[in-house]
């Protein structure tokens, strides 16, 4: 997807009207996938630095980040991936189940601050150095912790500071750890998950898993995978924190007055993001240079049929109703534990979610995908008779009714027990006619910016359907278009009918006002997931 | 609230001149019969269930096996209203009312239709038009109110070639003074529910008569079925993943029924807006179950369904659905009455009345400067009337239809829903439980009588294997987006006990400055 970096009029007051005057630039491709750090060694450092947010704050916070070179990137595909002194969530560890890991944090926050820490929940830590805290051994300021423990079981964890943890947690130290089951399970590297892959390459399109399965179990393969932490932040904390780490200025530790008592209550967050930033800023791509220290985004993009796991934190001090619009989300696990039937452990037995609550705490994975399987139309808008070769392509059910015959059809994994029927009764273009609906002239609707262009998936589709073919073009015209009003206004620009015209779902926090930055619509915990036709290539390379 | 898109608009084709009736503004769609449901004749009923549509791998263009479901139909206006709260204020709301079904709707039921009902035209004729407030504009006048179909609904004269009225045929065309006339101010909290079959066809027009106390905002509106599986993005209701419906103009959202199981719908313009004052209703969908044969095996029935695709929960290569036949075959047949929640196979989800029920809170500063045309602080709001089905206690257990008087002096009857929960003794109820509140989690507590929570999201709780994962509580915890189900089993209780259904956030249990009220219902055994 062409990724947008708005710029908005910076307004003074909180309680302006949310006017928006909306510049859209086009900037390089932005996906997302779950890039991270590789250990089992790491490296860490806990710093000061200024976040941005998209009404234009800088807002002051403080980050995990690397105190020297990590290992290495992953995954590999991601070649730019970078980790510098602070960054929002702190650096994603990705460990191998079995790993002996070894975190050394130096604490390198204001003298005023204290001593900072990190706890690892679910891992039975042991540690080395340190200055005795309440929750665990702590760096002092300038000093270090190290802290070990083996990587017992796969799955998506959290880590954040067990120090001070109302202050430091909203002033942005956490971040996630990543375990990858030692043994991937073959029904992950082998039929359809095989086919998948497949299909991935002849398109082009490189893998970017972690992993090919987040457990050692047969039903948690996935084909794409992300990592999606929530939190939130009160400016006038982190405006306190400030003002006061600049009055202590470098006084010495344990002097008197050299301590920070920034009070946390009332709670009042005006900022709510997604891996560290507000929508829009979330939709740039990971290691953007204009978000030095927030590198991971959150823009989900899949094809249909494909398995996706997604690795959902609950970070900061809410929970937040995140609402995954297109289908459900089966959980997998909680807190790396995978909830299995009491009587089959081959069959899983989490929840099936279509909001899935994060909880400051808990973090949870989940298998999604969309198919369009029941709509009761062809969503690719296929048309027999037409000359354009798109439109004629054959759906060749297997056993589950869908088309994955060919890994390379540009209609892999259509459902077909709705292929050819038409939806609209007389359509404008070249779709089939005769069915059941009768769109409206296109002069009474507002098109949104994610809008394809047409109710169908992808460019070819999306042409086809939304007028009479330009002479000389190989795509026929249906017998009745131009007759029933006028083409829809096109140009949507952050999905482009010629371009991607994929299907667009919002997911976002469902608490509404939590899509906004400080009084601003649209903002906060909201991203756009798109499902694109195999004619257009994710690239989560950046 | 104010948001400027700057939309380029290359537009490829222009083709002014040919544009056909089809254009007009305001219409609604009801067709008789589709490809799906090709027998008009048969579209006014549900068929019983005696097997799956296809079978095996087969689908269009093939002859179904048995065609399954019907049409349904309905329209509602996007626009605003006022609405009572508990303690006595009238609120400013933006929201959805009806324009079909408005007989059904008042007295608390689904204004969703079937065509033979929808595809009615209203015959008061000059001597007893539709009013401003209707239906209780009629019933205040001490009149009947009996017209359960579209709102607006006239026989296309102008597409008749100027043959007059005789042979004009319904096409959809609308008198939009009818539906002015309606659907202006004739919002409801909680916006009109809507209830189909599983395997049915739904039209839902949503029709934008502007809002009235709002001349400075041009606001489109939409329609997004929250919890769909599978949805498509171009009937998803967001508009910036879509299109949005303009003033003046009505757009028809096409879904085939979903998988059984309680939705809910709402607006998803600017939804820290449009949620919080007001643009929020019910939707759910009934099992195939339901309409097995009295005495069928409903195990069997599963096993039938099972057979076609669309329908199948095959747990081996579907990670996301929830009803696999259950690992025990109780042998349970289908009851002669009641109904079913989900295709359970086993009759476990089994209930003999059904109460939905929507959590909501208004902000009532929000609300005021909703309609003051002043600048809202998204991140300042807090609820302080706290609503179930649109109201608080005790308006919550007064029977019939409340009314509001609305700024242009009319009554209209703005929240439909009391909540009283009837059980006859012995008997169960199901509860279909939805959350639009916009800032904060609520929860529901039973005091008496335990809850079985059976489903969560419209997915029955049941594992891959078969295993039923219902559990028993004394409470439920919901945030804006999320709903359950839950059976409260009146079996060893008598006739005249009253239960209480109560927030323990204590502080929601207040209208405003009220400190008593809110959210909190009454389970009555008779």
């Amino acid at each position: 997807m062409r990724a947008t970096n708005m710029k908005k009029i910076i307004l003074k007051a909180r309680l302006l009207a949310p006017v928006v005057a909306v510049a859209l630039l086009l900037t390089t491709s932005a996906f997302a996938a779950a890039p991270g750090i590789t250990g089992p060694t790491f490296n860490l450092v806990a710093s000061p630095a200024y976040i941005t947010q998209p009404d234009g704050q800088m807002v002051y916070s403080w980050g995990y980040g690397c105190n020297s070179a990590p290992t290495g990137f992953a995954p590999a595909a991601i070649t730019n991936g970078a980790c510098g002194n602070m960054q929002i969530p702190g650096p994603t560890l990705v460990v191998t189940e079995g790993q002996a890991v070894s975190v050394t944090l130096t604490n390198n926050l204001p003298t005023a601050a204290g001593n900072t820490s990190i706890l690892f929940p679910g891992f039975n830590v042991t540690t080395t150095g340190g200055v005795a805290g309440l929750l665990t051994q702590e760096a002092a300021p300038g000093g270090s912790v190290t802290y070990n423990f083996t990587a017992g079981s796969p799955g998506t964890r959290s880590y954040y500071s067990g120090t001070q943890g109302d202050l430091q947690v909203e002033m942005g130290l956490y971040g996630a750890i990543i375990v990858l089951p030692s043994n991937v399970p073959t029904a992950c590297t082998s039929g359809l998950a095989t086919k998948n892959l497949q299909a991935e390459g002849a398109h082009g399109e490189s893998d970017f898993r972690l992993a090919a399965a987040a457990y050692d179990h047969a039903k948690s393969c996935y084909d794409r995978e992300y990592l999606f932490q929530f939190s939130e932040m009160d400016p006038n904390i982190h405006h306190q924190a400030d003002l006061q780490v600049q009055a202590t200025g470098t006084c010495t530790a344990g002097s008197a007055g050299c301590s920070l008592n920034v009070p946390t209550e009332p709670y009042h967050p005006a900022y709510f993001m997604i891996n560290g930033r507000s929508m829009p800023d979330d939709m740039d791509p990971n290691y953007a240079a204009e978000y030095p220290h927030q590198p991971y985004n959150g823009n989900p993009h899949m094809h249909p049929g494909e398995q996706v796991l997604l690795r959902i934190i609950g970070q900061g001090r809410w929970q937040h109703p995140f609402h995954e619009h297109g289908n459900h989300v089966r959980i997998l696990g909680r807190d790396g534990n995978l909830i299995l039937s009491q009587s089959d452990a081959n069959s899983l037995a989490g929840p099936l979610l279509f909001t899935t609550t994060t909880t400051p705490g808990v973090a949870m994975d989940g298998i999604f995908y969309w198919t369009g399987k029941g709509l009761n139309w062809d969503a690719y808008g296929h048309r027999p008779g037409s000359s354009d070769p798109l439109a004629v392509l054959s759906c060749t059910p297997d056993l589950n009714g869908y088309n994955t015959g060919d890994p390379t059809a540009i209609n892999y994994y259509e459902w077909c027990q709705d292929h050819d029927k038409p939806m609209q009764a007389s359509p404008f273009g070249d779709v089939s006619g005769g069915g059941p609906v009768t769109l409206p002239d296109a002069n009474l609707f507002t098109n949104g910016a994610w809008y394809g262009g047409s109710p169908y998936l992808g460019p070819d589709a999306t042409t086809r359907a939304t007028g009479c073919m330009p002479t000389g073009a190989v795509q026929s015209n249906a017998p009745n278009c131009g007759a029933t009003g006028s083409t829809p206004p096109s140009g949507t620009i952050a999905n482009s009918p010629s371009g991607e015209a994929g299907f667009a779902f919002m997911w976002h926090s469902h608490n509404e006002r939590e899509i906004t930055t400080n009084n601003i619509f649209p903002g906060g915990m909201m991203m756009m997931m798109l499902v694109d036709s195999r004619e257009f290539v994710i690239d989560e390379s950046n | 609230m104010r948001k400027s898109y700057q939309v380029w608009l290359p537009i490829l084709l222009v083709c002014f001149a040919t544009v056909a009736a089809s254009a007009q503004s305001f219409r609604v769609q009801c067709p008789t019969s589709t490809k799906t449901h090709p027998n008009a004749a048969n579209n006014n009923s549900e068929p019983t269930f005696v097997g799956p549509t296809y079978t095996g791998t087969n689908g269009y263009p093939s002859a179904p096996a048995n065609v399954n479901g019907a049409i349904k139909c309905q329209q509602i206006s996007g626009g605003d209203g006022y609405a009572t709260m508990g303690d006595g204020t009238q609120t400013y709301m933006f929201s959805f009312g009806p324009l079909s079904g408005l007989v059904d709707i008042a007295n608390g039921l689904p204004g969703t239709e079937f065509p033979n009902v929808f595809n009615t035209v209203y015959t008061g004729g000059t001597a007893n038009p539709l009013q401003p407030g209707d239906p209780a504009t009629a019933i205040g006048n001490g009149g009947t109110f009996t017209y359960n179909g579209a709102i607006g609904l006239v026989p296309d004269v102008d597409g008749n070639g100027g043959n007059g009225t005789a042979t004009a045929a319904l096409t959809g065309h609308v008198d939009p003074r009818q539906i002015m006339d309606v659907g202006v101010m004739n919002g409801n909290i909680p916006a009109p529910m809507m209830a189909i079959d599983e395997d049915d066809e739904f039209f839902l027009t949503l029709t934008n008569v502007g809002m009235i106390m709002r001349p400075d905002l041009f606001e489109q509106h939409t329609v997004h079925f929250h919890g769909y599986p599978n949805a498509s993005a171009f009937y998803d209701g967001v508009p910036d993943a879509s299109v949005a419906i303009n003033i003046g103009a009505s757009f028809t959202y096409y879904y085939l029924a979903p998988d059984a199981g309680t939705y809910f719908w709402h607006c998803h313009i600017t939804p820290p807006e449009h949620l919080q004052m007001g643009m929020v209703g019910q939707m759910y969908v009934r099992p195939r179950q339901d309409r097995v044969a009295v005495g069928g095996n409903l195990y069997s029935a599963l096993q039938q369904q099972e057979l076609d695709l669309r329908m199948k929960c095959d747990s081996s290569t579907d990670i996301l659905c929830s009803n696999p036949l259950p690992a025990v075959n109780t042998a349970a047949t289908r009851a002669a009455n009641g109904n079913y929640a989900y295709n359970d196979g086993d009759g476990s989800t089994y209930y003999d009345v059904e109460y939905p029920i929507q959590i909501h809170g208004f902000d009532p500063n929000f609300h005021f400067v909703g309609m003051t045309f002043n600048p809202e602080g998204f991140s300042d709001m807090k609820d302080k009337y706290f609503l179930l089905n649109g109201r608080s206690y005790p308006d919550t257990v007064t029977p019939g239809p409340m009314q509001t008087v609305s700024a242009d002096g009319t009554n209209h009857f703005s929240q439909p829903l009391p909540s009283i929960i009837s059980i006859p003794a012995g008997k169960k109820a199901l509860l279909r439980i939805s959350d639009l509140d916009v800032t904060e989690y609520q929860t529901l507590a039973s005091l008496g009588i335990p809850m079985k929570v059976i489903a969560i999201n419209a997915k029955l709780l049941r594992d891959q294997a078969g295993n039923n994962l219902y559990y028993t509580t004394n409470s439920i915890t919901l945030a804006g987006g999320e709903s359950l189900d839950v059976i409260l089993d009146a079996t060893g209780y008598t006739a005249g006990q009253v239960f209480y259904l109560y927030t323990p956030n204590l502080d929601h249990l207040s209208n405003d400055a009220e400190n008593f009220g809110g959210l909190m219902t009454e389970v009555r055994i008779n």
